[in-house]
Order: C-alpha cells, then sequence, then structure tokens
C-alpha cells in the first residue's frame, strides 16, 4: 500500500501532566527548605532566597543590585580570587541572582560536592564584607557595560518601555543608571545586607538528585544559626494607577532597524483574567504559529522574530510586544500590530486555531517539566506569588477552558484603542 | 553514559535509539551533514538560508509548523560552520506526527517562489539584528577572514555581505537539497519515551521510501600554516576599544583538542582565570575578558577576546595579555589549576545530560563526527589531559607567528 503523506497521523492531546511534588521541611530555626528529587544525573542546584530584590531599595536605586553581586567579593576569612577559585575547583557554578523582588545565591554542582561547598556559601551569605576595592572595580565595569548596552537598541527600549509602564519611581520602572552607579556606596550596600541578608529569613530550594544525606547537610549548614528579627517591614508603595500611553520615538541615526515595544500594565498570576489573557497573548504572539509572525515575518518579511508576552511578577504585572524590524517598515509594522489587535476585537478565534493554540501551549508547558531544575522555578513562583500549591497541577484545565468569546472580550477590555504605550528606538 | 541503540535504513539513513522511560516526551533529532563551509565562496550564507526555506512547508504538507503546534511539539533548527541540525520535542504519544514532517521534507521540499523570496528578506533582517544593528556585532565578519586563507571558515555562517543572500535562487535552492539533504547525509536520533521497535517501524515507514542520492565527497581547501602574525585594525561607533586574538588550534576530535580548551579555560574561562585576576583584577585595564575555542570539525580556533576600559590603548590591553602569555609559558600551568578547569568541564559535561534534548543532540554530534561512542568518551579525555600535555600545546599555538590580532577601536 502507498502511504499517503498528506494526512497526518493520529495524535491524542495532553490532558493532565504530572508534576513531581515538592516536599517541605522547616528548619530548627524557622527556615523553610523546598526539595524536589527527581532526575538520574548526579547534579544539585543549591538556592538561597531572600526578600532583597529591586523593590526594597527604594528610593537608593540600585542598592539592592550591587548587594547582590558584591557577596562573593570578600568574606572575614576570603578573598574575591580565593572565592571563585574554591566553587571553580569544586567544578561549580554560582549566580548571585537580582530580581524586581527577590534577590538569591545560587549553585549549581555536583550532589557529591554539596558538604564542601556549604561552609563557604553560608560564609558568602552571613559573613560577606564588602571590601571597597573590590566595589570599585565592580562599579567601573558595571559602568562600563552599561554603556556597550546602551548602544543597543532592544536593551533601550525595554528600559524605557518599563520605565513609562511603572513610572520612574516605581521599582518595576527604574533601571540602573550611570548616576546611580556612581553614587553606589559601601555604607549604604552595608546597612541593606544587615537588614536584608546576614542571618537574615529566607527560603532554600534544593533540587536535583537529592537524598536524605543532603537534606541533613542542609538542616546542619542553615538550620542552627539564629534568624535575626527583621526591624524593617516590607514597604508599601503606594498603588501607582500610572499606566500611560504615551507615544515615545529614541532617535538613532545611524541603526538600519528599529526595535519596537508596545504594551501596558497587567496583572499578576492570580488575576482571574490571567489564563485567558494568556490564550489572548499566544494568540497573537506567543508563539512561532502566532498571528504577529505570520504577518509581520512569515507574509512581509519586515523582521527576523516578533513576539508578545505577559509579564508578572510578585505584585504586578504587565504586556509587551517587541520586534526589531527594518527601520522603512517601523510604522507599517506598528498599524499591521494595531489590525491584527482590531481582528481579535472583532472576528472569534476559530476552533481549530484555539484548538492549535491550546495543545501547543499545553504541550510546551508540559515539556518544560522535563528536569529537577524546571520543576522547582515553578514552585518558587507558586511560593513567591502566594498561588496556590495546585496552581500548576491546574494550568492544563484552565487553559482548556477558555472560550473564542473570552479572548475577543479580553482583547476589548485590555488592548482597546488608545490603551497602549509604544516605544520605538531607531527611526520611523 | 548515555545508553543507545542503533540501526541503519536501506537508502543509508543512520537511526539511534536512546530510551528514557521517566519521561513522557520524545526528542527528534535530525543532523545534515552540511554547514556553511560547504558554499561556494560567491554564494554564502546559504546553508543557513536553507535552513529557513526547510520551514516554508514541503511536498505533501503545505505548512511544517501548524500540524507540530497542534499535537503539542516545538521545534528549532540552527546552522554552524560544520552541520545543520533540526529537533523537535513532542509528547512521546505522538512521536509519529515528527516522523510525517520530517521524512516528507527530507523527501522533497515545496520550492515554492515566495517561500524564499520571504526569507531573503527575513534573513537579511536577521543579518542586521544581530551583525550590523549590535555594537561589535560585525566582529567576527572581520576575524574570520583574517585568521582564516584558505579554508571556508573565513566567512560567516550568516553570509559574507547581504548580498550573497539577495541573489540566491531557486535553482540554487533545489541543487542543493538534492546534493546535500539526502537520507544518506543524515543522522537521525530519536530519544525519550520510545522503544527500539517502535522507532524501527516508524522509520521504516516514513523514512525508507526516501531514495539514497549520490553524496560528494568533502574535498575543503586546507588551512596552509600561518608563518607570520597577522594584523587588522577597524574602528566603529562602539563605547569600548576591543582586542580579539585568534591562534590555529586542532579541531574537536583531533589529538590535543581537550588540552587546547583547558588552556583557554585557564587562561580566561571563570572569574578564578589568569586573565580575570591580571587584567581586570590587578591591572584594571580590561572591563571584561575570556579565552574560550571554537570546536570546530576542521582545524578551529583559540580565541582571546577583551573589552578595555575606557582610556586604555588597545596597545597597552595586547601587551598585557601578551605578558600573561609569556607568564604561562615561563611558569607552566600548575597541578591544581589544571584540576580546576577539568572538574569546571566534568560538571558542565554531567550537566549537559540533564535535559533529554540536550542527550539527543550530543549523540548526534559525536555520530555525525563519525564514532557515536565518542559521547561517552569524554569524560576519560577530559581526564587523560597532564600538565606536560598543556604546557606543550601552550608553546606551539601560543605563538605570534600563528596570530591574528583584531584591533576594533571606539570613535564617537
Amino acid at each position: 500500500m502507498i502511504l499517503d503523506r498528506t494526512i497526518s497521523p493520529n495524535f491524542k492531546t495532553i490532558d493532565e501532566v504530572n508534576i513531581a511534588s515538592i516536599q517541605t521541611i522547616v528548619l530548627a530555626n524557622g527556615i523553610p527548605l523546598h526539595i524536589v528529587n527527581v532526575g538520574e544525573q548526579p547534579v544539585m542546584k543549591l538556592e538561597v532566597s531572600f526578600e532583597a530584590g529591586g523593590w526594597f531599595d527604594y528610593p537608593n536605586n540600585g542598592v539592592s543590585h550591587f548587594t547582590a553581586k558584591m557577596l562573593s567579593e570578600g568574606t572575614a576569612n576570603h578573598s574575591s580570587s580565593k572565592i571563585s577559585e574554591f566553587f571553580d575547583l569544586f567544578g561549580a557554578f554560582t549566580e548571585f541572582g537580582h530580581g524586581l523582588d527577590r534577590a538569591n545565591v545560587v549553585v549549581y554542582g555536583l550532589t557529591k560536592h554539596l558538604s564542601s561547598l556549604l561552609p563557604m556559601i553560608l560564609e558568602i551569605i552571613n559573613e560577606s564584607v564588602f571590601p571597597q576595592r573590590e566595589l570599585d572595580n565592580l562599579k567601573n565595569i558595571s559602568l562600563q557595560t552599561l554603556k556597550v548596552n546602551l548602544e543597543k537598541n532592544a536593551f533601550v527600549a525595554n528600559q524605557v518601555f518599563r520605565k513609562d509602564v511603572f513610572g520612574a519611581q516605581h521599582p518595576y520602572g527604574n533601571s540602573l543608571r550611570a548616576e546611580d552607579i556612581q553614587s553606589i556606596n559601601r555604607d549604604d550596600l552595608i546597612k541593606f545586607y544587615n537588614n536584608r541578608w546576614k542571618n537574615q529569613p529566607c527560603r532554600i530550594f534544593l533540587s536535583g538528585k537529592i537524598s536524605d544525606a543532603e537534606i541533613k547537610l542542609i538542616e546542619t549548614f542553615f538550620g542552627n544559626h539564629q534568624i535575626a528579627k527583621s526591624d524593617i517591614s516590607s514597604k508599601v508603595l503606594p498603588e501607582t494607577d500610572y499606566n500611560s500611553q504615551d507615544k515615545i520615538l529614541v532617535e538613532k541615526e545611524n541603526a538600519v532597524q528599529s526595535s519596537i515595544r508596545m504594551g501596558r500594565k497587567l496583572f499578576k498570576r492570580s488575576h482571574p483574567d490571567y489564563f485567558k489573557m494568556l490564550l489572548l497573548n499566544e494568540t497573537l504572539g506567543g508563539y512561532f504559529g502566532s498571528r504577529l509572525m505570520k504577518n509581520i515575518r512569515e507574509e512581509k518579511g519586515f523582521t527576523y522574530g516578533i513576539s508578545s508576552n505577559v509579564a508578572p511578577f510578585a505584585r504586578d504585572g504587565y504586556f509587551i510586544i517587541g520586534t526589531d524590524v527594518k527601520k522603512e517598515f517601523t510604522q507599517q509594522t506598528i498599524d499591521e500590530i494595531y489590525k491584527e489587535i482590531k481582528k481579535l476585537q472583532t472576528e472569534l478565534v476559530s476552533e481549530s486555531e484555539l484548538e492549535t493554540v491550546k495543545n501547543y501551549m499545553i504541550g510546551a508547558f508540559a515539556g518544560s517539566l522535563n528536569t529537577p531544575f524546571e520543576i522547582i522555578d515553578r514552585y518558587k513562583v507558586i511560593l513567591g506569588e502566594d498561588l496556590p500549591l495546585d496552581f500548576y497541577q491546574n494550568y492544563i484545565s484552565n487553559i482548556r477552558q477558555v472560550s473564542a468569546p473570552e479572548i475577543l472580550e479580553m482583547a476589548n477590555q485590555y488592548l482597546s484603542e488608545g490603551s497602549l504605550l509604544e516605544v520605538v528606538v531607531g527611526g520611523k | 553514559m548515555i545508553s543507545y541503540e542503533h540501526f541503519v535504513l536501506n537508502n543509508g539513513l543512520k537511526v539511534y535509539v536512546h530510551q528514557d522511560h521517566s519521561t513522557p516526551f520524545a526528542a527528534v533529532n535530525i543532523i545534515y551533514n552540511v554547514g556553511s563551509r560547504d558554499e561556494d565562496e560567491q554564494k554564502t550564507g546559504f546553508a543557513h538560508l536553507f535552513e529557513h526555506l526547510m520551514f516554508g512547508g514541503s511536498k505533501n504538507i503545505p505548512s511544517y509548523d501548524t500540524p507540530l503546534q497542534k499535537v503539542g511539539g516545538e521545534n528549532n533548527a540552527f546552522t554552524s560552520p560544520d552541520i545543520t541540525n533540526y529537533y523537535i520535542t513532542l509528547p512521546a504519544v505522538n512521536l509519529e506526527t515528527a516522523f510525517w514532517l520530517e521524512s516528507d521534507r527530507m523527501m522533497s521540499l515545496s520550492f515554492d517562489p515566495r517561500v524564499l523570496e520571504v526569507q531573503q528578506k527575513v534573513v537579511i533582517e536577521e543579518f542586521k539584528q544581530r551583525y550590523l544593528n549590535q555594537p561589535y556585532g560585525d566582529v567576527w565578519l572581520k576575524l574570520r577572514p583574517l585568521a582564516y586563507k584558505n579554508h571556508p571558515y573565513k566567512w560567516a555562517t550568516i553570509g559574507k555581505e547581504i548580498s550573497h543572500i539577495e541573489n540566491a535562487t531557486l535553482d540554487d535552492v533545489r541543487n542543493f537539497f538534492y546534493t546535500h539533504y539526502l537520507p544518506n547525509n543524515a543522522i537521525m536520533v530519536v530519544a525519550g519515551n520510545v522503544t527500539l521497535e517502535q522507532v524501527k517501524q516508524l522509520s521504516k515507514k516514513w523514512f525508507e521510501p526516501i531514495p539514497a542520492g549520490k553524496t560528494k565527497a568533502r574535498n575543503l581547501p586546507k588551512e596552509p600554516v600561518q608563518t607570520e602574525a597577522r594584523f587588522l585594525e577597524t574602528e566603529a561607533k562602539v563605547p569600548l576599544n576591543a582586542l580579539y586574538k585568534a591562534y590555529h588550534m586542532p579541531g574537536r576530535h583531533e589529538e590535543h583538542f581537550h588540552a587546547h580548551d583547558f588552556l583557554s579555560d585557564i587562561l580566561g574561562r571563570s572569574k578564578s582565570s589568569r586573565f580575570y585576576n591580571k587584567l581586570i583584577k590587578e591591572q584594571h585595564l580590561f572591563n571584561s575578558v575570556n579565552a574560550y575555542v571554537t570546536s570546530s570539525l576542521d582545524p578551529g580556533l583559540l580565541i582571546i577576546q577583551g573589552n578595555l576600559n575606557q582610556g586604555v590603548s588597545i596597545a597597552e590591553g595586547d601587551a598585557a595579555v601578551q605578558d600573561v602569555l609569556d607568564e604561562i609559558l615561563l611558569n607552566p600551568v600548575q597541578e591544581e589549576e589544571l584540576l580546576k578547569v577539568k572538574n569546571q568541564a566534568e560538571s558542565t559535561l554531567v550537566f549537559s545530560e540533564v535535559e533529554l534534548l540536550n542527550r539527543a543532540m550530543n549523540m548526534a554530534f559525536a555520530a555525525n563526527s563519525g564514532n557515536i561512542d565518542l559521547v561517552n568518551q569524554e569524560s576519560a579525555k577530559i581526564q587523560a589531559v597532564t600538565v606536560e600535555e598543556v604546557a606543550e600545546v601552550a608553546k606551539n599555538v601560543l605563538r605570534k607567528d600563528n596570530c591574528s590580532t583584531l584591533y576594533y577601536q571606539a570613535v564617537n
């Protein structure tokens, strides 16, 4: 029999996904330890996470960032070079992550080295000394890296966009400027460190091939020191209803492309419209087969890529459409984006397209739970944003439930005419 | 350790199967043994442009992406100087969809002129976005022809110039397809929640009807030994001066590759490297500095690159780099220094095997280089390197007459 290649094979939809469960232990001093034990490779990731991100340094923008980055630049017993050498010798990789909400120390390594690594990890967190010389060096490096970044249109466009969505004063809206970096001083960092890091409450996430022995180690190293009572309460910023609809153009004469960013302030994952908005976003620009990608890239060839995103954080969120396009087609691209939005506001998404979008989203979601690190990151979101523990167990059914009329409703409610901010870096 | 089974179809397609029943997913990775090194010098950038066309519909399937998205799958591809690689991850229950899609485009593309026209534009925008509209984006467009005089590594995979992409014709596309996109010029790895029997049955059903073709023996011009130092100065509107140095070294599977790799790691992989300590921490000359190897299949390059601090001349930075290089020849690498980079390499290797798709790719690369067993020999090769070997390769490779130096001057 001749094979008919025009007919696609039968397929099955995914209706549920088994996410490895998380185990939580509270250490003697009250620190919660969360564990995901998955995988065959003898590796682990240890993350110690503090309420020490950008949210907490207002009005001294940059202090939280530099505190995190300086942790490994010297302790009472070890110089910056010795600390780097130490981790490298065990083939361990460190990250000193700084986000809008939280900051963290992350160590990846072979599980067998955990016992050797722990003393240094604890030393960095609790006995960092912030040598002036290293700080000067880091400030200098940061200033010059910033200069290079400011030459990248996409970098500038993202900065301008966030500033305009949240306002220049808002911790989600501000970004590190040269003057912020210059005014960073050691005393401010030490103060922030004492208030936010040293012996402060934290969460520990341990993932990979983990046995009782590793859990015991964490209990021994992290469970016995006294946790200080933080005397600073979580700062409450006035709720701004700031949501600009500006049209901003940053001219770059020599640019051959324009970076376009359009979008608006949106909401957190706990918002009742979250899943409906995810479906709208996916259809519009969330994947390779999206309408924007088909129109702007695959039909017109204006760009290498265009996408849209729902970006939720612990305290707020935004929606963004972004692309880098041939400069001459900047305005035409913006017009086409509005046309695609208009279509979603007036015509129901067809059953077949909706099926593709949903199946793709669900497949991508299920496929992103393959490693212990990916799984624990999902739990981090749940814990960091106070979501129900079954948030991701219900993810698939929540996506399945969204209907075409709801997508249309979302498009009208959130993307109505005049509600989007436009940023262009390059030219029109 | 990655376990695998192997069979070959009648048309020469080599298939490798890696079973992992702990995941509900499968990965299908197809590598075609063609890269930008196989291009005509007057038609560069073609292998990569062609990769884009592979998504523009095949003979019996008008859209490649939509049917895959419909069954919950994801895919992508990349082109390098050596190979072109296509990969899919999807729920293992829908494995057959991957076979249907991949076999149809291996059999024949749609050769739709409209697809070529649009993808030419898309690739030109990619060229601009990555290589022209970025600070230092054009470095490799300049460094490659400086370091390579004969071998096709002298042009970048994106292409030598935009006009080459603009001038591509449908005849070029057809020729390229029937020369290189043959079952006997490809390797398929199927990994995840699959069985050998299932993969055999699906491979026979979907791939075996594709006729084998005549492969051309690869006969690339060899790069002659460099005998004098090369130098190029260029300028652009960037904030900081930058220095690039490229030294010829062996290819990925040639003798002493790992010793060269470790030499570059010791010089400039991480914050405890010699460059970082000397040039950033002690002397405050550089803002960033790294050393790494290109890992190409034919003889590659050991690269040193760094951005200088404001007010530091490139010549001053270059001299300081040279001092560190002289130092490593005088005071060879110590056991502990080597142990450190070995441990980093070992750890990187183990982490690279956490993801199913990465395991599939590692297997495909090894098989494409002629020996699948290489995928499980990395660890032994890492451990076999000695300080004496590193000292020896340092002496051979870090010679001024083996070096191409690029000064990238910042202008306002």
